[in-house]
This record gives structure tokens, sequence and C-alpha cells, in this order.
């Protein structure tokens, strides 16, 4: 896969190079690009289809050839049997998901990553020994097969865990996947039929209509107004015209192909289905994301770490430790069973269970915050991003056109443009207005779509286009019925929209009754209304239009179009009753009605406004030390107007051009240290290098890329990427998946977002709002926190756990810790409190400091492992073995006696050994001494683990400042410790197979000073962090 | 590609390590400058001072709860075990009758062992005890009263003393002498005031076929309860554990044979499940004579 990618990157290079210009003429350009990083991305991924796919030519063949090609028939559609038979044979018509990992590989890999090498290595070395042993002696315990079979279980059944957390968690997107089956309307068997999208193939003739999705790539064989959305194919929301006839040898730009998973916005038309699922344009550029390698997660990052750590300790203490033992004259064999004991006593077998219950617990807590968590890992990601690229359209905006301002009598008025405006509140007592209000009304095509009554206006669903439905909602909001207002004004005339003409004109009878005159009612582009009047309407009166109103509607013409919006001239005419009887027949094609002279009303400038809840998210990242991109598709000015507005592009800060405005000069002469904020446009980064783009991205805060293209999109996360930075990409498009897929956390969009973009994104937000990002953002650095803590806790005992074997080979005291019950510690009392450490509340406002950097802030660094290992953990040590020595010594064995009793104590025929008071046991006598040890070394651990569980509660504030009881999660864990441990040695004491015994109740409190002492340490610890930021101490000792 | 970025090559990792053992430039040694490696050492020698302090007094204080005299439970030892000597790798007692290297060792351990039960060491360390009751010697009022022993004289074994014996303890001969020993347990009364004896059988019918016949001394394997109570070793210093010697007179030579002994007292239970030396010991027994 390493070797691959540079080429895929170099092709979209060249792709990106060939789009000469992103204005409007040369948009098809972009198609080109676009087109070749499909083919160069099946020459490297699908080279048996190279050949297969490049001939599309189905655009250039006439119809005839079309139903000789595809044996079908236009008029009758395919039969029955010929379409059963080309499902058959090509499958059903959707894009398959990205290659699934298979689940046997998936479940292998959990029983091989992590510690579990290690595990398995243990275990092997037992049965081993157990071989060598049973060579030597047939009678020999089966001690060391049972030992390595718990081993391979525990390995198994931690594998087995996680593996089920991880389907778990894909199964909430498999359910998510599972859309609304698409259907489709076809002629087969001359009849029309509506069958699920799924079912189309080749050759079928489909009908669609405004509001419908292109089931499939279809040539149209015959279109009427049809105007289609291809906004997820290129990013362009323009809305294109469709019709069949040939207009361009590239079939992404010729006219008579639409495209699968593109919206037809209007009109109808029929076409003859020639692709269908992956070999679907569509198809082709979700195949690109799966191209792009998934990066590793900063926490899978993190977490590696950590196990090398671990393993390293491991692997050189057993190491080390097992040339001692053979230095030492221990025989080869115990030498082995040494090095297991301490391998397991050095791994933390419950440790990435715990992991990864606290991640889906955390992915949980997000989902309910419409953070929906695909894969786990991403939990975190999001805590450690440093940098967003977003997407304006849909994720900071509202994504839809909405009418911001007015101007009309001279004056700009506000709208309002907040998700749910009910009541306009600008002046609406002026005759003007309702003149203006009238056009607006009438001259739009766009209607609700029936039986939507009970829906709030701003969620109606309109047919029609996004000025239009602006329009319309607006004149919905402000004026009430719209469609009853239409049908008292009856509309006799009608020229729509069109690119030449540039404007959009009807005429219309008047609900007045006593005035018969027609009134022509026209919008279009500003400059071209203004052009056919004569007269201005001020205050409901018209005036002749002088040299001063033109400059004034100039003024507002520009100030409105600097903000970024759509500006929309409006005009009208009463059309004298004398000249025009209420029987004039119009005729649209010969005009015969005035076309000048017209009274110019007002102006009208519509945007997709911000989200309401955005620009408070983006200070919020901003104070968490987030770079907040911009990344769009759109106009650079659109671009930079919602960058301002949400704040993006800080109030008081300015590019380079702003700077040149502001003094006048020209804008080389600008200091560019000055300017904090840049836009750069797709053009502009056509023509960068790599080494250019990394200066833009460090050297300006603010940066909004504008015009961009897909491709565009995945060279800037690239370059962020260069930068050490955790990127986080928002999308919603097909063409945003190879970005998603290339950023260390994807961001799909779950309303707007195609299904392609959702496959590639890590994680969805349900609600479309960047605000949510915030949330995960705090949800992921508090995971982190917490897992530092959760880490911290289960070293500490490791020590505990693996002094006793040391102990045990150099001074040769009965051994105070058994294997087995070094399980039933990491696997048993410690998984509940290190669980509960996920929910640990915030120390400090984690929104408030700079996202770690991810080479240097370490989940598991120096001062932690050091902490944890020789200062907690050897506390913790010495407490255990107060506990173990005191019952050694109150049953007969002083700690003196103790020392190299070793040999003597394990020797099977020895049945009478000496105790310190010449009393004399037998093997099994001291066997129940020895595991009446382990438990008390077992309850030694459990009792400080507590300790280690309330100072493990912060790093650096007090316990007290913390509060004791806030996290009752925490309670409930040393609950369950307690529990366990009074089960292991009260419940079962009589199962000797698990080697505890009953304990006497004393032993339970030996550790309990020691236990205080590691709290008041801690404490200490924490005081002089708090007290001395910077010092030494506070560098050594703060993990 | 990324990895093409992060590997480093061979000379680079080892300048990066140089540079990691002693930095000129910031007079880092393994990462550290000198104060603060001084720091570092002082803190870790002070910390673990203190550690090493607070161990110890707990330990002291652990320890002042622990009488010299007994133990403060001795729940594990209700049940004392039984022993045999000579003592074996895994209490396997092979005679090769013609070769007096085989048994040698043996009876030179006996020997040893038997020393302290010489009658002159008897006689000179230790009282002579009425029989057939405990010799019990409480304090009266003076803490930690040194307790005397009674005598178990060597002669006391009769055959198996070893005493002018040619055989050797009939090691030489085959018909050899294994010693049967019972656990030490402070404070424990043996029998319950009613007299005890060891006995001897092979473990399954064949073993007992095999076995043969075989003479116990002192007779009947009888243990005296005046060696009853044991004081401790700190103030029972000459305490002589009783013995029963079993000569096993005709075992059925180059067979491995399956011996139990256990002993036969009303407060010492012998059919423990798990621990197979309670009251009683098993060992194997082969003579091999060609």
């Amino acid at each position: 896969m390493g070797q691959k990618t540079p080429q895929i990157y170099s092709v979209e290079l060249n792709g990106a190079k060939d789009m000469k210009q992103t204005d409007k003429g040369d948009d098809k350009d972009k198609y080109r690009g676009l087109w070749s990083t499909c083919l160069e991305l099946r020459k490297n991924h699908h080279k048996e289809h190279v050949t297969k796919e490049i001939d599309l030519d189905d655009h250039k063949l006439s119809n005839k050839e079309l139903e000789n090609k595809y044996h079908t028939n236009i008029v009758t559609g395919l039969s029955s049997t010929q379409a059963a038979e080309l499902l058959a044979r090509d499958g059903p018509n959707a894009l398959s998901p990205p290659q699934e990992t298979p689940e046997i590989i998936k479940f292998l890999k959990q029983m091989v990553g992590g510690f579990s090498i290690l595990l398995w290595v243990g275990a092997i070395l037992c049965w081993i020994a157990y071989g060598i042993q049973f060579s030597n002696d047939k009678s020999s315990s089966l001690d060391n097969v049972y030992l390595g079979t718990v081993l391979a279980l525990v390995v198994i059944l931690t594998g087995i865990f996680a593996y089920y957390q991880e389907a778990k968690s894909t199964n909430i997107m498999a359910s998510f996947s599972k859309m609304i089956p698409q259907q489709a309307l076809v002629i087969r068997d001359s009849e029309k039929k509506i069958i699920p999208a799924e079912q189309l193939v080749v050759g079928d003739i489909v009908e669609i209509k405004g509001g419908d999705q292109i089931p499939a790539d279809i040539r149209l064989l015959f279109a009427q107004g049809c105007k289609v959305d291809n906004s997820s194919l290129t990013g362009e929301s323009e809305p294109q015209p469709r019709s069949c006839e040939f207009t361009h040898d590239n079939p992404l730009e010729t006219k008579n192909i639409g495209f699968y998973s593109t919206t037809c916005l209007e009109g109808t038309a029929t076409g003859m289905v020639i692709n269908t699922g992956d070999r679907t344009i569509i198809g082709h550029i979700a195949s690109l994301a799966s191209g792009v390698g998934n990066e590793k997660t900063p926490i899978a990052t993190e977490i590696e770490h950590f196990v090398h750590i671990v393993a390293g300790v491991a692997i050189s203490i057993g190491v080390l430790f097992f040339i001692i033992a053979v230095s030492m004259k221990y025989r080869v064999l115990d030498s082995i069973i040494f090095l297991i004991g301490i391998i397991v006593a050095n791994v933390p077998e419950g440790l990435l269970a715990t992991v990864t219950v606290t991640l889906s617990l955390t992915a949980k807590r997000m989902a309910k915050k419409n953070c929906l968590v695909k894969n786990l890992e991403a939990v975190e990601t999001l805590g450690s991003t440093s940098i967003i690229c977003s997407d304006k359209t849909g994720t900071l905006t509202q994504n839809r056109m909405t009418v911001a301002h007015l101007w009309f009598d001279n004056q700009i008025f506000m709208a309002d443009t907040s998700e749910d405006h009910f009541k306009q509140t600008f002046d609406q007592s002026s005759g003007t207005w309702a003149s203006l209000s009238k056009i607006i009304t009438l001259c739009n095509r766009a209607e609700f779509r029936p039986g939507q009554e009970r829906v709030p206006i701003m969620k109606r669903v309109v047919v029609g286009d996004a000025s239009e439905t602006a329009l319309l909602k607006f004149s919905e909001v402000v004026l009430g019925d719209v469609m009853e207002i239409r049908k008292r004004n009856h509309k006799v005339a009608e020229i729509p929209f069109n690119s030449t003409n540039k404007f959009q004109l009807s005429i219309h009878k008047t609900d007045d009754p006593t005035d018969k005159r027609f009134l022509m009612v026209m919008k279009g582009a500003p400059e071209k209304i203004l052009e056919k009047c004569s007269t201005i309407m001020v205050n409901g009166q018209e005036q002749p239009l002088d040299q001063s109103t033109a400059e004034a509607f100039y003024t507002a013409y520009m100030e409105l179009g600097g903000l970024g919006e759509r500006v929309l001239g409006f005009c009208h005419l009463y059309l004298s009753a004398d000249e025009f009887p209420e029987t004039y027949s119009f005729d649209v094609d010969a005009m015969n009605f005035p076309m000048s002279n017209l009274c110019f009303v007002g102006l009208l400038s519509m945007i997709d406004p911000p989200r309401s809840t955005v620009p408070d998210a983006i200070t919020k990242c901003r104070s968490a030390g987030i770079k907040v991109i911009m990344v769009t598709g759109d106009h650079p000015i659109t671009a930079k107007a919602i960058a301002k507005s949400v704040g993006i592009i800080s109030a008081n800060s300015e590019t380079v051009e702003d700077i040149a405005k502001r003094l006048n000069i020209a804008v080389e002469q600008v200091n560019k240290q000055d300017a904090k904020a840049v836009v750069v446009t797709g053009m502009e980064l056509k023509d960068m290098s790599e080494d250019q783009l990394d200066e833009v991205l460090t050297s300006y805060p603010e940066i909004v890329f504008a015009r961009t293209s897909p491709q565009q999109k995945l060279i800037i996360v690239e370059g962020c990427q260069r930068q050490d930075a955790v990127v986080a990409v928002t999308g919603d498009g097909v063409n945003d998946s190879p970005a998603l897929k290339k950023a260390d956390i994807g961001i799909a969009m779950g309303i707007a977002g195609s299904d392609a973009a959702k496959n590639a994104a890590d994680m969805v937000l349900l609600d479309d709002n960047f605000a949510s990002i915030v949330t995960g953002v705090e949800e992921g650095r508090l995971i982190f926190d917490n897992l530092k803590k959760t880490i911290a806790y289960t070293l500490t005992k490791n020590i505990a756990e693996l002094c006793p074997f040391l102990i045990y080979i150099i001074v040769g005291v009965p051994l105070p810790l058994g294997t087995i019950t070094i399980l039933f510690i990491d696997l048993g009392t410690d998984i509940v409190p290190s669980i509960a450490l996920a929910y640990e509340k915030a120390e400090s406002d984690i929104m408030n400091r700079k996202p770690r950097h991810k080479k240097k802030d370490r989940l598991v660094n120096k001062p932690l492992a050091v902490y944890s290992y020789l200062h907690i953990g050897l506390m913790q040590s010495l407490g255990a073995f107060l506990v173990y020595f005191t019952v050694y010594a109150q049953e007969g064995f002083r700690p003196s006696t103790l020392i190299n009793l070793r040999v003597e104590w394990e020797k099977d025929f020895v049945n009478n050994l000496e105790d310190s008071y010449g009393q004399e046991w037998t093997r099994y006598q001291r066997k129940y001494l020895e595991w009446t040890g382990y438990t008390a070394f077992f309850i030694g651990i459990m009792i400080q683990q507590i300790a280690d569980l309330i100072i493990r509660k912060t790093r650096k504030n007090s316990i007290f400042q913390q509060g004791l009881f806030r996290n009752k999660v925490i309670w409930v864990g040393i609950a369950s410790q307690i529990i366990i441990a009074l089960i292991l040695s009260y419940g079962l004491g009589s199962i000797t197979a698990l080697n505890f015994t009953m304990l006497r109740p004393q032993y339970w409190f030996v550790a309990v000073p020691h236990a205080f002492l590691i709290w008041v340490y801690d404490e200490v610890r924490k005081l002089f962090i708090r007290l001395y930021p910077g010092s030494w101490w506070d560098k050594n000792m703060y993990y | 590609m990324v990895t093409q970025k992060e590997k480093k090559s061979c000379g680079q990792v080892v300048e990066e390590w140089k540079e990691f053992v002693w930095n000129p430039r910031t007079h880092q040694f393994m990462g550290r400058t000198g104060t603060s490696w001084a720091f570092i050492l002082l803190f870790y020698f002070v910390f673990y001072g203190f550690l090493t302090a607070m161990f110890t007094l707990t330990m002291w204080v652990m320890l002042q709860t622990v009488s010299d005299h007994t133990p403060k439970y001795q729940d594990r030892l209700a049940t004392p075990g039984l022993m045999i000597r000579p003592k074996t790798e895994n209490l396997d007692v092979v005679v090769n009758v013609s070769d007096a290297e085989s048994w040698g060792q043996h009876v030179q351990k006996l020997n040893k062992f038997l020393e302290p039960y010489n009658d002159s060491v008897q006689a000179q360390k230790n009282d002579v005890c009425r029989p057939g009751r405990y010799y019990e010697q409480p304090d009266n009022g003076v803490l930690n009263y040194p307790k005397r022993a009674c005598q178990f004289n060597r002669t006391q074994l009769g055959d198996c003393s070893g005493l002018g014996d040619p055989t050797h303890y009939g090691y030489s001969t085959g018909q050899p002498c294994v010693f049967i020993k019972m656990n030490r347990v402070i404070n424990f009364y043996a029998g319950a005031n009613q007299s005890m004896n060891v006995t001897c059988v092979g473990k399954r019918e064949e073993d007992a076929e095999n076995l043969g016949s075989f003479v116990m001394f002192p007779a009947h394997g009888n243990i005296d309860l005046m060696y009853f109570p044991y004081y401790g070793k700190k103030f029972h210093v000459n305490y002589t554990q009783p013995l029963v010697a079993v000569k096993f007179l005709n075992v059925t030579p180059n067979v491995e044979v399956n011996v139990e002994c256990r002993i036969n007292a009303v407060n010492i239970a012998t059919d423990d499940e798990r621990d197979k030396f309670a009251g009683r010991v098993a060992f194997k027994l082969r003579i091999n004579k060609t």
C-alpha cells in the first residue's frame, strides 16, 4: 500500500493541474481532472478493468445505436427476463461497501495484537516446561499445563472481548447505512413500473423528474427543462442543465449524461441506463477513497508505544533475571518458569480490554451528543485534533439560501437568518415593501410540495432552485399563504430565468378587482434589471431614476455583493389597460409587451447563512488551540464573508488584500507578516509548491481555501499533516470522501452526507452541526487524560506483582505471589476500578489548553512510568511484603528463617521442614501456608490499589479539590475490588486449584498504613506541583 | 511514503544514541544535566531511605506481635506429619545388598542421625522421665523458663540401634531398618493421654505380600507420652524426638514395595485426602539381590 499511494497522489496533482480555471466558463476542465483521476486510479487499483472502462462513448451514439448496443427498445424497454439475466450478470445497482477485512482476520488480529504475543510466549514456555518435566519424571505436576492453558485462555478471552467491542461499534454503522431503499420508475415489458433502484440493469429505460435522485448513470433520451445538481460529484453547487444533445467528447462534460446519485432538481427526463453500481462514475470516486491508506489513529500509536514500553520492561527484566537465575545455579527449567512469572507479572492483561471499554463508553456518551463514532479509537483522535478543515456548506452554514438583506427606499434592511426565523423585524410599513413583496411572491416558480401545512415553513420541502426556494420561504414567512396570493393574481405569461437574458418575468392579473391593469413583475441580475428601468420607487412613490439614485443603487449593490451575498434586483410595471386589455394574448417568444422604462423597486440579497451555534463553537475551538481552516468550493468572497461571520477570520484580523485596500497600496507592498488571515483560491493553490503550501499553513493563523476541488482538499489535508498536526476533516459529498479518509479523523454529516462520505469517515455528526465537534473534542481530551490515569493505576501494581518474583529468585523466600493470583488481580479486582477512572471529571478546563503534540505529549511518558513503577509501585510492594511476612511470622516462619528456604521448601519429599520454633512441617502444610501467603499478598496489593485508585483521580489537583465522592463509579470500583477479594478468599477458600485460602480478617488491615502513606505521598507530590509549576519537581513528577 | 520518511539509517541511530549518552551542546548525560542528575540521585536517596526506614519500622512493629516462645497461630499443624530416616530423594529406600556404596550413604546418614541418641549423651543432658504420662513443665511464674527433655536412649532401638552391629542396621544383609519419627509441634499433646503406636503395612495387597514380616523397636512401635509436649527449640533445647524403628526381615527382593506407616493416636487424624503425610508416611522399599 505504501508503495502505491505516492502514485495516486501524483496523479491527483496532475488532475488538479488539468483544471485550468474554476471560473464558470472553465468548469468543464474540472471534470476532466476528475475523469483522468478516475482512470488513473483504475489503472492502479483495478488493472483488470482498464480496457473495459475507458470506452464510454454512449453519449456519442444515436438512440438507434444505443438500442442495438444494449439490446433494448426505447419505447418498450427491456423485457423482464432480459433484465433478470443482466441483473444476474452485473449484480445489483448499488455501490459495494468498501472491502471489509474478513471477520476471521479481524479476530486473529485481536489474538496476536498488543500483549497477546507475550502471553502466548508465556503459555508456550509453560507447555515446554511441562514437556521437559514430563520427560524427566512421568508423575510431575500439571501446574504448568494449567498455567499455560490459563494464559492461553486469557489471551483468547480478551481477544474475543475486544473483537466483540469492535464488532458492536461497527454494527452501529451497519444499521446506519441501511438507507431507505431508493425507487426508480422504469419501463419494462412496455409498462411503467416502480422497482427498487438496486434492480436496475444496463439498457433499462428510466424516467426521472425534479426531486429524484438519478438511480444510475444514464444517457438522456428525452429531457424537458431538466437540471441536475452535480455537487456530490464535483462539489459544484450550480445546477447544471441537461438535455439529450451530445455536446462534448468527454462523457463528464456532455449534457446528455446524468450521473448516479446526483439529483434532478427540476424538469423531467427519460434516459437509458448505461452503467450501474460500482461501474458508475461515482462508484469510481468512492473507490478512490478506499485507495487512500488508513492512517493509524493517534491513540493506537500511543497504545502501541505503551505496549512497547511494557513489553520492553517485561522482556528485559525477564531476560536479566533468567541470566541471574541461571548464574545462581538454578536449573534452566526453573529459570524458564521464573521467566514466565515475570512476564505475567509485567503484562497488564486486563488493560487493553479496559481501554476498549473506556473508549466505547465515551463513544456512547458522544453518540448521545450527536457524534456517532464508527471507529472506537477515533474517540480520542478528536481530542488531539489541532487543525479542523471544515467544509463550509452544510457544516458551518445551514445549507439553504436565505434572504439576508433587502434594499429599498435607499436603505438596507437586515433580515433574520437564524435557523427558525418566524418573524422578520424590518420596517414593513413602506409602500415600496408592498410592491416588492408582491414581486417576490409572484415572480417565483418555486412551490411547496403539497401536504406540508403542519411542517414549519423553514423545514418544508420545496420544488425549485435554491434562490427561488429562499424567496418563497421568505415571502411565506412575511406574507402568509403565498400559494393563495398567487392564485388570486392569476399568471398569464411567464419567461423563466435563463443564463443569457439573466432575468425572470411574469405577467399577472391583479387581485384588485377595480384595477384592470396587468402587472408585469421581473427579477434578475441587478444591473440588467436597472438597465430596463427608468423610474425607481421610493416610499411607495415612483420617481425618475436619476444619477444619484443610480449611485445609491450601485453602492448598495456593491456592499451586499461584498458580503458574499447573491443579489437580485426587482422591478415591475403596471401595463396600461388601454394598450393591454383583459383579453390581450401575451406571447413570450415575440415579447409583445414593454421591456423598458420599468419601475425599479428594490434589491434583495441572499446567502447561505451560518448556523447560529457555529461562531461560539469556533471561539471554543480557538481557545482550545485548534485551528479551523475553511475549505470550500465556493467563491472566495462568499467564503470570506462566511468565515468572517463565524469567526474563522476574526473581527480584527485582515488579509493582505484588506491591508492593501486600507492603506491604499499595492498588494505586493504589504508586509505579509501583518496579515493574520489569508484566503487562498484553488487557482493559487494549484500553482503552489509543497513548501509554499506549508508556509501558508504555518504563517497564517486564519486560513480560508476557496474554489477548491476535491483533489485539492486532499492536498490541503496532507499539507496539514506535514506540520505534525492531527487533522480533522468535515465533509458531506462523495467528492469529500478521499479527504475524509486521508484525515486523521474524517467527520461526515449525518443528514446531508452521502453514503460514500459516511463510509469514509470515522465519525458521523448526526445533527450536521459543527458545534457537536466541540463536544467531541472535549470528550476526546477527557478520555486521553483519563486513560493516562487508568494506565498509571494499572502499571503501579505491576511492580508489586513483579517484586515477589525477584525477591523469590534472589533471596530465596517461598514464593510470595502465584502466577494465577496475579491474573486474578489483573483480570479480577482491577478491572472495574480502572474503568471507573473513565468517569472522572476533568481537573481543569481542558478546552483552554492547547491540543497535545502528537509526538511530544505521549499517553505514557517517562514521569508516568517512573512514578508508577519506582514510587507508588515500590511503596505498594513494601506494603504487600509486610502482609506476607506477617502471615509467615505469625505461623512460625520468621523473616530470617525464610531467607534461602526456597529449595528445601519446594521439595516434595521433605515433610519435616523446621520453622523458626523447631516445629516441623509437611509439604502440604507448607503449600497451604504458601497459598495463604499468596492470598495475603493479594489482599495487600488490593488494599493499596484502593489508595492508588483514589490518588489517580487527579494528576495535579488535590483529591479534596476534585471531590472524593463526585465520581460515584470509583466507589463502585472499590466495592467490586473488595467483594471480589472477599469471594476469592472466603467463598472459594476451599478450592485449592485457585490457590486462595481463608485469610484471617486482621491481615486485611496490615497494609492500610502503607495505603495511607501512598495517599499522603501523592498529595504532597501534587501540592509541590501546584506550588512550583515548571520546577524540577513539576517536570519529573507530573505525568 | 510515511514509512520511508520515518526510517532512519543505522548511522543516524548510532549518532542519536551517542547524543543521548553525552550531549556536548547541552552538557546532558543520558538526557539530564549534572545538576538534574544530582537532584534525582539525592531525591531517590532520601525517598528510598525513607521507604526503607518505614518498612523496617513496620516490620519491627509486626515482629513485636510475635513471641519468641510459641508461634501465634498453629492452625496448620493440627495434625503432625510422619517422616522416615534415612532421608532419601523421593523417599525411596533402595538397597543393593552387593553394592556397599549404595547403602553406605544411608548408613552414614543414620549414624549421624542417631548420634545424639547415644545413651551417654542422653544421660548427660536429659532427664529420666516417668513413662506413660506427659512431661509437663509449666512456667510457674517464671517467664519462658528453660525446659528439660526426656531421655530416648539409642539402646531402646534394639536391633536397629546400630550399636555393635556388623550388619549396619541390617542394610548389608537386606534386612534394613527404617526409622519413623513424628514431626514436632509445640504444645501438642499427642495421643490425648492415651498410648499410641506406629503401624506399618504394605500399601496394596501385593505390597503386603512382598513386604514380609518386620519387627518394631520399641516394641509394638509404641511412642511414649513422656516425650510430649514439645516446648519449642528455644526453651526446649535438648529435646529428643521419640523414634520408632522398623526392621524389615524378609522383603521380597528386586521388587518395589510401597510401605505406609501411620500413627495410631486418638487425636491424630491419618486420613487427610490432600496431605499424604499427615499422621502417616509412605515410602518405597526395594532390596536388590543378585
